[in-house]
Order: C-alpha cells, then structure tokens, then sequence
C-alpha cells in the first residue's frame, strides 16, 4: 500500500512561502526584506489556489515564490545588512557601557568604509543580474526615468539628502544630452500631470514623465524610505546606462561638468561633451554642439562687431551651411543602399523609409529664442533634440542661452507666452527705435521673426512637420493639443476625424431628429422674411423670443406651432399646397428609417440571443465580459459625440448669430 | 467737582503722573472748569463705565485741556509730560525728571546704576544735548554738571576717596577705583605681581638621595604595547589621517560614480517561466492633454459626482482641466504621491499572468445560417386534439402522415384526422395505460403497434382503402401459420423452454375493432421501435431485467432476447436506419451492437446521470439523446464517444427527443411544459461538423402534476410537429 501523503508537503504548498517564512529563513529585519525585494525585483505571487498553499486561515497573507527565496540566500548584499547589523549592534553596546569614544570610532569608521570593516555595497551586480543584456535595461527605463526626474525637482530634507537630488538631476541631465546627440527623442505630450517625454533608444520605446517646475505637494502618507531604496537602485541604473549610451556615441563618460555654470543655472549647458581620445576624427561633429556656445557674452560682442562689419547674415549663413554639408555627409555614409530587383521573380524586400531623419531635424535651420515666461527647461530640451542648435533666451531663465539679447538678427522664432501681443504694424513702426535699445517693450515684436506659443513646438514634434504658426499666434486660442500616444482603435472615438463619419447609423438619426427641429423653425423663419410687412415683424418678434431663450423647450414649440399656422396661412394667401406637407413627409421618412433601423437592431440582438445560446458556458461568460467591457467604451464615445455634436451645433449657432 | 472727575480717572491709570496732573489742575482750575465741564459732562462718564484702558476720548480732552491752558496761563509747566524745565546755574533751560514711582517692577535696588545704552558711538554726538544717552528704562542720563558751577563746588567739597579725575565713558561721571583695585594697579605697574611658588636657589641637600631607578632609563612596555596597537590599526587602515568633511564627501562620491561598460559581454538569458515583468503604465490619453479638445472637459455633474466620490472608488484619479494657455498650468498636486503609489505595486502588489483575449468577441460566437435558411420549421398550434382522459402519454404520425395515432391514461388508443377529428379508438386495457404506439413505417401495409402494460397490441384501424386493409391483415396474419408450423415441429422445444412472448388474438371485442394481434411479454413494455422494413418491432420494459429488450417478428409470430445481461436498465432501443445495428440505452450508456455479427460496435457515453430517450438521425451517423436531468445531446458517432454539443436549455427534465425524417429538424418535449426545435444540419463533407441551431420554443401545453409533454413526433414530410401533454391534449405544430 503506497504511504499516506501529508498535506503541505508537495506541489504548491512547497511553492509558495509567506512573507514572515521568508524572513525567518533570511534572517533578516522587514525593513531588510523589503530592500533586498526592490533591488532584486522580487515581488509577491498569487497563487493558483490560496487555500492550497496556505496553512493559516487569515487571507490576506502574501505568498513569494520559494524559489525567489531561496535565490536571495545566496545574495552577497544578504551579507552586507548583516555586517550593518552587527555593526549597530556593537555601536550600541559601546553606547551602553558610556564608551562614547569607541562608538564615535565605529561611526566614523563605519562612515569611511572602504578602508575599515566595512558594511558597504554596490548594486552593480545586482542590474548584471536584472537586466542581462542592454535592452533588458532600456525596457525597464520608464519607471526609473519617471522617479529620477520626480527626484531630481524635489527640494532637499532630511530622508531626501541633497547629495541625492544632486546626483539625480545629474544623471537626469546627461541622460538629456545623449537624447540630444542621438536625436531619440521622439513624442512629447503637455499634460496636467506633467510632460510626457517618449524616445527610442535602440529600438526600445521608452515613456517617461516630467513634472512641471514647481515645489512638488507632498500629500498622504508617503515614504521617502521605500522611494529612496528605489531611487538608489535607479541611480546606479541610469548611471550605466548613461555610460553604455554615451560609449555608443563614441563620447567619454562622464561628460565634463563645469560647476560655475550649474551654479548659475546653465542645467544642460553645464555639461561639456567630449570624444573619446581613442575614438577616430567623427567625434568633432559630437563636441561642435557644445563648443558652440561658448560665452554668451562673447557671442553677443562678436554678433555686434559683425554687425558693424555688416556681413553677420553671410557668416552665419556660412556656418549653417558648412553644418548642413557635414550632415549631408554624414547622412550619405549611413544611409541605407535602394536595391532594385535585378531579375524577375524575386521578392521585393521592404526597407524603412528615410523621412525619420528629417523629422529628427526638424527644427536644424532656426535659432530660438525663448521669452523669460516660458519653460526653458523642456522647451530646451526638445528644440536641441529635433536639430536645433542656437536656443536663446532670456537672462532670466539662467546660464547656457545661445544668446540673452532678444534684438539677436539671427533669432528666426521666438516662443512666447503671453496674455497679448500688440499688432505686428505698430511695432513696425518703431522697429528702429528697438534695435538700438538694449530691451524691448513688453509685447513689442521684432520684425521678421515668427511668434508662436510653447504649444506650437509639442504640436510640430508630434505632428514631424512643422505647423502652421499663425494658428499659434500670442493671444489666439490654441488648437487643441492632443496626445500622441492614443492609437486609434477602430471604431473607437477619435477626436481629429469629423463626426459624422463615425457616428453610428442610429445615432446619426436620433441626432438628425434633433437637427429637425431646429430646422423646422429655420424654415418657418424663412416663410416669414417671405410673408407681408406687418406679419413679418411679428414672426420676427417670435424667432427673437425663440433665439434668446434656446433651452426653453415649451416656449420654442410654442413658437413652431405658431410658425406653422402663419406659414399655412401664407400659403393660402398664395394659393399654393401647404407647404408644411414637405416637412410631415421628411419627418415621416426620418420616422420610418428610425423603425426600420429599431427592427433591424432587435432582430441583430435576437440573432446574437440565439447565437450565444450555442456556445459553451465558459465561452458564453467570456464573451459577455468581452461585451461588457466593449460596451462600457462605446458608452464612453458615445456620451463623447454627443458632448461634440452639442459643441458643434452651439457653434454653429454662434457663427449664424 | 464735576471738573476733578476726568481728571482722576486718567490718572488712575497713568500711575506715575497723578499728583502732577491733579496739582496742574489745581493750579489752572478757574478757567479750565468751564471748558471741562462743557465737553466732559457725559461722555466721560459713560467713558469711565464702559472702559478701563485708555480712552480716546479722554486723551482728546486731556489735549483740549493743556491747549487751554498753555492760552490761558504763562506758567512754564507742562502737562503730561514727565519732566520740568527750569532754568538753570547759567540760565540755559534744564530739564527735571519727575522721579520713578518704584512700584514692585522696578525693584532693583541690588543693580547697579543703570549703564548707558547708547552703544559704542562717540559721545561727542550728545555734546549738543543736556543728556548723554538713556539708561535701559529709556530714561535719559543727564549730563553731570561741568564748568564754573562745578569748580565752586569743588572748592568746597574735599577729593573723595579713590578720585582718579577719570570719567568714566559709559556714564560720563567720575570714575573712582577703590583701595584694592588701586594697589593692583600699582603691582602691575611696578611689575611686581609675582607669586614665588620655587626658589631660583639651588639647595645644596637634595630630598631623596634614592638612587635613580632602572625604569626610569627602560623603554616602557606599555607605551610600546599601545604604540604597536596604533601601528597595526594605521597599517590596517583602521586610523586615518583627517581629513576636511568636504574633501572626503569628494572623494566618497568619485568612488560611487565608478562608471564602466556592464554590459560589455552581454549574453541574452531567457527570463524564468514564473517571471512576469511588471506592467508598464498606459500612456496619457486625450483627456490628459493641458488643452483638450472640448468634448473631454467634463460637465458640471460629472464634476460634482467625480469630487464626491470617495477617491479610492474613482474611475480616474484625476478631472480633466482646460488651460488656455501653458503658463496657467499648475504643478499636479498628486505626483509624488502617485510615484509612490507606483513603488508600491512594484514590489508589494502581487502579479498574475492573465491572458487577455484580444480578440473580437463576435468571432467567438458559431457562424450561424441566417434564420431565412433555416426555415421552414414549426412555429404556432395548428391543431388541438382533445378527448383522452388523463395524460396523452404517447403520439405517433402514420407513414403517408395523414393520421395521428395516441394513447393515453385512459387506456384507449385513438386516430385522429388532422383536423382534430377523433377517427377511430379502441380501449386496449381498463387498467393499464397506453405507454407507446407507433406506426408500423411501411406504406404498404397500415398497422399501428399500441403497448398496454405487459401486453403489445398490433391493430389495422378500419380508415384506409380496403386494398390496404386487406394487405396490412395479410401481414399481421402471416405470423399463424409459420408459429404453427414451428409449434409442430419443435414442440418440444417450446415446452421446455419459456418463451420470451405469447402471440395470441385479443379477443373478438378487439378483434371488430380491428385490434388483431396481442402479444404478451413478462414485464410492462414503455418503448416501441420498428425495424425500416416493418417486419421487426422491439420492445423495451426497464422492469424486466433479463428480458427487458425483446424483438418480435411479425412474420414468423417470433419474439427473441438479443441479450443475456444488460448493464443497467433498459431504457429505448431502437433499429439503424441503414444498416444492421441495434442500439440500446441503458441508464447511462447507448449501447450499439451490430445483429449480424452479434457484437458490440460501440458504447456512447453521453455524460447524463439518467438518458430518457434517444433517437437516431436518418443518416445514421448522428444521435440525439434527451435525460432526466434536463440535458440534449449531440453525439457524431464518427467523432467520439463524447457529446459533441450539449444543449441545456430546459429547465425540467426532457421526455422525448425526435428527428425529423427529411428535413434538418429535430424537437425535444420537456417536463416544462414546451417543445424546443432545433434546426441540425449535418454536412456530408467529414471535415465539417454538424450545425446545430436552435429556432423556437414550442409553448402551449399546461403542467399537470409536474409533467409537461410527454412525447413528440415528427410528420414526415412536412415540418409539422405533434406533442402529447399531460394536459391531456394532443397538439399540432405548424
């Protein structure tokens, strides 16, 4: 006879350890536990069968998977918070026995470890392990972009040390650079929350989000400690990662970082990007970008001597295109080859379109410049990363500007974000007058130069083309900015395409039928400019009651009804049919083609009735969650189209009026 | 007095100026009184009573007063102010403090007097004024006097004891050193404060002539011991050399930032199976957007509801807001706290693999013909046929499909035309009831086969052509001569063994009816099935254990016990439409044994706890199976053993199940009370499986004592439907 099995010793119960169990064999603190978990990327599992697994009957406990656990013993870090341990253990002890000076000695040391006992780590071997190859780590990349640039804005206190922030923002601002040099930047998107940010890097998408420069809320119950254990995992990540990118680019890592400008606010100008000495001639190209702008104060001395001279436009013009052959170059080398098909009967191969490139340089041949009101950071960002290289802006917004003088001649754009400009012909008028002054009015403009608003840059780098900028004009209201990551879903709502293609039929009625209404006073109104004098004044007097109070239904049937008598009277007077017959019919038609489209709806439903009675059960529960949820989305679009159509239709009215 | 009442009550409060004031009004009361008297008859009263504090009002007239006064009188007085001017030696004006009331605040009489507080400023800057700074009451400390006054005092007055003829700068009064400080002063100058703790002589005889001890000259061991300590905690690195707190946070941080390739030989691992990455956030959508198009913005109801819910319960975590411009946009006030909320399902939410389908749910449902194809079938009550007592229990329609055959409760058979016409009837049996008819299948001959309890009636109902009649008492009487030949020669036989039926007439009663043949078997009969060619007829009566399946020839008068032993209670038989094959249900098993060979072809398992009945389809290779426990099976005989669909969509258990014989239909009866058709067609193409589609539920009969219709039958060629209820009516579908 086989022996008995014991329940809890086999199968899934042996899978599976509680959270306490786990800790018990790691002999480790909570607090440990839960280190060890961030860094390693270990999680709590659901199993299959609760009742299974646990022995216990309480049912919120968390189960990890025993072997996850059993990979942590052999963790080196495990070693490490012992070492910590025991160190505060003997920091204590000294403590008690009033040995102030020993303790002092074994913070001290504790504190300078790498020549003392040492209870110190480094989490390089942890990321070898969590991201074996590269692109595992770029696939990773989003969370740990999203809480560094979180960090990298937070003010510094006690459980966020500055040494933290510094190194965040660091970081943060080298990462920026490669974005800039490799041109992967891709979308980006203004929201409430913050920027969206999207670049392909190797391949990989990677979606991060930005907040806006403001001191962030800190509400709730949130800890820092548990953020922080992140944030220093993600530190050391994007730290390699920093350096693989920037050793594919050929450049050294760490870029040189000038302290005197971070101080002054320079941010990305900070930084001084480098070839790597070994590497060929083709790193000039990397390090141009940072040599170009130097000293602003230079820059705008040599601009003005120039000026004098009186062939600035030339130079500048020289330079532009001495970057534009080199690019060309550049661009020929690595450009793929067309194949054509020598021989019948072989298959064409599909090859990716060259036009990327061009949406990288979108903005190569402009100099920007960007008023003190606007976000530099951002905008910084993504004009350098789609190709341009002259960004300047005002002092205001810190160091690192291309140029801080608004009247720069090269200046082709200037991004600005005020209430209201004055009309462009009157600061012609003065236009003299403003070159000589070192600051323009507010809302003076420069002219020859394009205005537009912040929003006009995101809606060009999303769109791969340049906008229109008059639609972006200071003081217009904006078209609105939609997000670049929405896929349209067929049959979902999209909000660029025009309503009535994707209203459904039924729908479209029930909106024609509302129309109708309207129309039949239109109609009516229309009778009247017909009609004689006296009676025309009064059918005004009526269609003007009609217009002011829109939403009072009764009264505006009242006036239909009355629009109609006159109408039949009119059309007495003429001698003709009435003509209110035409308007019975159509609603008539409408009537039917409503039915006719209500049957045809009860007959698909019964259909689907019938249909589903066929299938199994378990498919026949799919299937209904399937339904509920679609359902639920069409709901969503359809309170959506019917928001837009009132939008549309107010609209409309305004136009008439 | 009116005129002394406002004049006290201020005075009252300004502790320090009472008697002055009130002597003041002494001095001018003649010409004050009428005017105090004018202004202060009331108010200052009602003053007193409403405040304690100072009084606006009575300020004013304290003001309105001393403008009166300084009219009125020359005098050099002022009120209200805490000094006097006098003039003084020289004539200058001089001004005189009144004198601090020492109440307990000021009690300071241990402090000394009061310093200057004017600071470290010259004070050449107070030469222009009769005072040279304040006192820390802010009082001001007057100057002392100087000059000729002085000198006239001073001849009269000897030095005072420790006179330096020094002023003291913070005081500007004399400054005097008393008889110890003076003599400090002296030694300091004298150089003289020396304190001999030794002698500078060397004294000839020393106190200890003990010679000088070895240890003295011996390196200490101790000190040595300690020193190799430090050697060995320098040499371990254990004692550093200090260094400033920001070059070592330098130094610290270039050790963290060590930076190289850690993917320089990257080698692809396959994550393992129970891995599931953590999911990605979604992507923002339009109504995400600082600028959305309008028809995102919400209305003011959804705003409303969107802030009264609770926010864990929200469907988003945020309200979709329009700025007009991206200055407007304010910082998200929840970002941190969502970032944190993300860290926590990184590392405490638990993750499941879950498939989602992402598919269109409408290519799940079956490709169904659409229902003009699937017609014609049974759709309203044609016909009712009332006339039985009690339950109808079975139906059946003749082969040409003109006549309806039924038997019920009562014991009766009846035909009916189908117009609802009772044609004919016969009662088999007073106490049994009908269990089964069923016509013979062959249009040659007109016979319907009753069964009564144990007893199985074959009649030829006088309806048809006499031709008919005639052929159909041909093929009953056959049987006669053939057992009775038998009978001759195997006599024997017959006596010895107990034969499975009796083959006799009904009796002439019957017999004028145009019942002619009566068999009995040994338990009661519930099935009835023809063979195609009508020559056979089997019977099936669950109690009857050995015996419970038995198949009678008409022709020889025969009956036969094809089985030995069945598993389980017999519950229908019928014939192949086509080939040589019997099938047989047990409780749970369809059974299929091929005659010729006697063997088992094949057992069906239709899963059901207790099959009620089944029937095969025309074709032969598709079976229907009706159980007790509501269920409707599908079986392809080709494919499995198993079901290929299973219908439930009765609420009650299912009576009967019936094919139609030429058109792709097939009904079922249940308890419930309806009749469920089904539009079944099979395909003859292997790859393709039958299309089972459900078209109308038959409604009309009523439940009696929890039995709905009992049986169905299919017309032969039309698309028309017959039920028995246990309402007692027959019902015809059309």
């Amino acid at each position: 006879m086989p022996r008995i099995k014991k329940k809890g010793q086999a199968g899934a119960a042996k899978n599976y350890v509680t959270r306490n169990q786990a800790i018990r064999k790691l002999q480790i603190s909570l607090p440990d536990f839960r280190k060890l978990c961030i860094w390693k990327g270990i999680y709590p599992r659901e199993p299959r069968s609760k009742k299974k697994v646990s022995k216990s009957a309480t049912s919120s406990t968390t189960f990890y998977y025993a072997k996850d656990i059993q990979y942590l013993l052999h963790e080196p870090l495990l070693q490490k918070f012992r070492d910590q341990k025991a160190l505060e253990k003997k920091i204590s002890k000294a403590l008690g026995r009033g040995d102030v000076g020993d303790a002092a000695r074994l913070e001290k040391n504790a504190a300078r470890p790498e020549k003392t006992g040492k209870p110190r780590y480094t989490l390089d071997h942890v990321i070898k392990e969590r991201y074996p190859t590269f692109i595992d780590a770029l696939r990773d990349l989003d969370d740990c972009l999203s809480m560094l640039f979180l960090f990298a804005n937070l003010p510094s206190t006690s459980s966020v040390p500055a040494k933290m922030i510094d190194r965040c923002s660091r970081l943060c601002l080298e990462f920026q650079h490669y974005l800039i040099s490799s041109r992967s930047l891709t979308k980006s998107f203004l929201s409430i929350k913050g920027i969206y940010y999207q670049a392909n890097i190797k391949g990989v998408d990677v979606l991060w989000l930005v907040p806006y420069k403001f001191n962030q809320r800190v509400v709730g119950d949130v800890d820092f400690r548990i953020m922080g254990t992140f944030v220093e995992f993600y530190m050391t990540l994007l730290g390699f990662v920093n350096f693989k990118l920037y050793t594919s680019l050929g450049l050294k890592y760490p870029p040189k970082f000038d302290q005197v400008m971070d101080e002054n606010a320079a941010e990305l100008g900070a930084f001084t990007l480098e070839g790597l000495t070994i590497a060929g001639t083709e790193n000039g190209k990397q390090i141009e970008s940072s040599t170009h702008k130097p000293d602003p104060k230079v820059q705008a001395e040599v601009d003005k001597v120039l000026k004098q001279i009186g062939n600035g436009e030339a130079n500048d013009g020289e330079d532009t295109t001495a970057q534009d052959e080199a690019a060309e170059e550049e661009k020929a080398a690595g450009e793929l080859d067309k194949f054509e098909v020598a021989a019948k009967g072989g298959d064409v191969l599909p090859q990716p379109e060259a036009s990327d490139s061009s949406k990288r340089s979108l903005f190569a041949n402009t100099t920007f410049f960007l008023s003190r009101e606007t976000p530099r950071q951002p905008l910084e960002l993504l004009l350098k990363a789609f190709g341009c290289k002259r960004v300047g802006w005002d002092a205001v917004l810190g160091d690192g500007a291309y140029t801080t003088n608004e009247l720069d001649p090269s200046i082709t754009h200037q991004i600005v974000d005020r209430p209201s400009t004055q009309a462009a012909a009157e600061a012609s008028e003065d236009a003299e007058d403003n070159q000589t002054s070192q600051k323009l009015a507010a809302n003076r403009r420069v002219p020859g130069r394009v205005y537009v608003q912040p929003q006009w840059v995101w809606d060009s780098v999303n769109d791969g083309e340049v906008r229109e900028p008059h639609l972006y004009a200071p003081g217009t209201s904006l078209p609105p900015h939609l997000s670049p990551f929405v896929k349209s879903v067929n049959g979902a709502y999209d909000p660029t395409m025009p309503l009535e293609g994707q209203e459904p039929e039924l729908e479209k009625l029930q909106a024609g039928s509302d129309d109708e209404e309207g129309e039949e006073d239109e109609l009516a109104e229309d009778m009247d400019v017909a009609g004689s004098d006296d009676e025309d004044e009064e059918g005004e007097d009526a269609f003007g009651g009609f217009s002011a109070d829109e939403d009072e239904e009764e009264e505006e049937d009242g006036d239909a009804s009355e629009d109609d008598r006159q109408a039949e009277l009119e059309a007495e007077l003429a001698g003709g049919a009435v003509n209110s017959k035409s308007g019975d019919k159509k609603t008539k038609a409408k009537e039917d083609a409503r039915k006719a489209l209500a049957k045809k709806s009860r007959e698909e439903a019964e259909d689907l009735e019938r249909a589903k009675g066929m299938l199994s059960k378990k498919k026949r529960k799919l299937f209904e969650q399937m339904q509920y949820t679609n359902n639920k989305k069409s709901a969503e679009d359809e309170k959506l189209r019917a928001k837009r159509r009132k939008l549309e239709k107010e609209k409309q009215r305004k136009a008439k009026a | 007095m009116i005129s002394k009442i406002p004049s006290k009550t201020p005075g009252k409060k300004r502790k320090g100026s009472i008697e002055f004031v009130e002597s003041d009004d002494e001095l001018s009361g003649a010409p004050l009184e009428g005017v105090l008297s004018d202004t202060d008859d009331g108010s200052s009263l009602a003053a007193e009573d409403v405040s304690e504090g100072f009084d606006s009002e009575e300020i004013d007239n304290d003001e309105h007063s001393s403008d009166a006064e300084s009219v009125s009188s020359t005098s050099s007085f002022h009120r209200h102010a805490d000094y006097k001017v006098t003039t003084d030696a020289n004539g200058n004006e001089r001004y005189e403090y009144a004198d601090i009331d020492p109440v307990y605040d000021s009690d300071d009489s241990d402090a000394q007097e009061q310093p200057n507080t004017i600071g470290d400023i010259p004070l050449s800057f107070y030469d222009s004024y009769p005072h040279i700074g304040y006192d820390i009451n802010g009082k001001k400390i007057m100057r002392p006097a100087t000059g000729d006054a002085l000198d006239a005092l001073l001849d009269t007055i000897e030095i005072p004891k420790g006179w330096t003829g020094l002023t003291d700068p913070q005081t500007g009064k004399p400054l005097n050193l008393s008889q110890s400080e003076l003599e400090l002063l002296r030694r300091l100058q004298m150089a003289e404060d020396m304190v001999p703790y030794f002698t500078g002589v060397e004294e000839k005889m020393p106190l200890s002539s003990a010679p000088e001890p070895k240890r003295r000259f011996l390196p200490s061991k101790h000190e040595a011991k300690r020193i190799a300590k430090l050697v060995r905690a320098i040499k371990d690195g254990k004692i550093l050399p200090y260094k400033p707190p920001q070059e070592r946070d330098r130094e610290q941080n270039q050790e963290e930032e060590t930076h190289y390739d850690i993917w320089a030989n990257e080698e692809a691992q396959e994550p393992h199976v129970m891995h599931i990455a953590a999911p990605k956030l979604a992507p923002p959508g339009y109504d995400l957007s600082y600028n959305p198009p309008p028809e995102y913005l919400p209305t003011g109801e959804e705003k409303k509801a969107w802030q009264q819910t609770d926010p864990e319960e929200r469907e988003k975590e945020y309200l979709p807001a329009q700025y007009d411009a991206l200055r407007k946009v304010p910082g998200y006030g929840e970002f941190v706290k969502e970032r944190f909320e993300r860290c926590l399902d990184l590392y405490l939410a638990p993750r499941i693999r879950k498939n989602r389908l992402n598919i269109d749910p409408n290519s799940l449902l079956p490709k169904l013909p659409r229902p003009e194809e699937l017609k014609p079938f049974p759709t309203l009550c044609q016909t009712i046929f009332k006339g039985h007592e009690g339950r109808v229990r079975t139906a059946a329609f003749s082969p040409d499909g003109e006549w309806i055959a039924s038997g019920g409760d009562d014991g009766t058979v009846r035909v009916w035309s189908l117009n609802g016409h009772q044609e004919w009837s016969a009662r088999l049996s007073s106490e049994e009831t009908v269990n089964i008819v069923r016509w013979r299948p062959n249009k040659d001959a007109f016979i319907l086969a009753a069964a009564a309890g144990e007893d199985l009636f074959l009649a030829v109902p006088p309806l048809v052509n006499d031709a008919t009649e005639k052929a159909s008492r041909d093929v009953l009487d056959a049987g006669f001569g053939h057992a009775a030949h038998n009978a001759t020669t195997d006599g024997n036989n017959a006596v010895k063994k107990d034969t499975p039926a009796k083959w006799t007439r009904p009796g002439t009663k019957l017999e004028e009816k145009g019942v002619l043949l009566k068999l009995t078997v040994r338990s009661a009969i519930k099935m009835l099935s023809w063979h195609r060619r009508g020559d056979f007829i089997c019977s099936v009566s669950p109690r009857g254990q050995r015996s419970s399946v038995a198949i009678h020839t008409i022709s020889k008068h025969l009956s036969q016990i094809p089985f030995r032993r069945l598993p389980g209670l017999a519950q229908a038989a019928h014939f192949h439409p086509s080939r040589p094959y019997f099938f047989v249900a047990t409780q749970r098993v369809i059974r299929c044994y091929d005659l010729q060979r006697q063997e088992l072809v094949k057992a069906i398992q239709p899963g059901a706890r207790w099959i009620s009945g089944f029937d095969v389809h025309p074709g032969g290779d598709n079976l229907i199976v009706g159980s007790y426990d509501r269920r409707l099976l599908w079986h392809d005989l080709d494919l499995s053993s198993r079901p290929f669909k299973t219908m439930r969509f009765h609420s009650q258990a299912i009576r009967a199940v019936k094919y139609h014989k030429s058109l792709p239909l097939f009904a079922d009866a249940s308890d419930d009370g309806s009749l469920q058709i089904f539009h079944g067609r099979i395909v003859s193409d292997l790859m393709e499986s039958a299309t089972i589609v459900p078209v109308k539920m038959l409604k009309g009969h009523k439940i009696t004592s929890n039995l709905g219709v009992m049986d169905v039958d299919w017309h032969p060629r039309h698309p028309w439907c017959l039920s028995a209820g246990a309402d007692g009516t027959l019902r015809l579908w059309a």
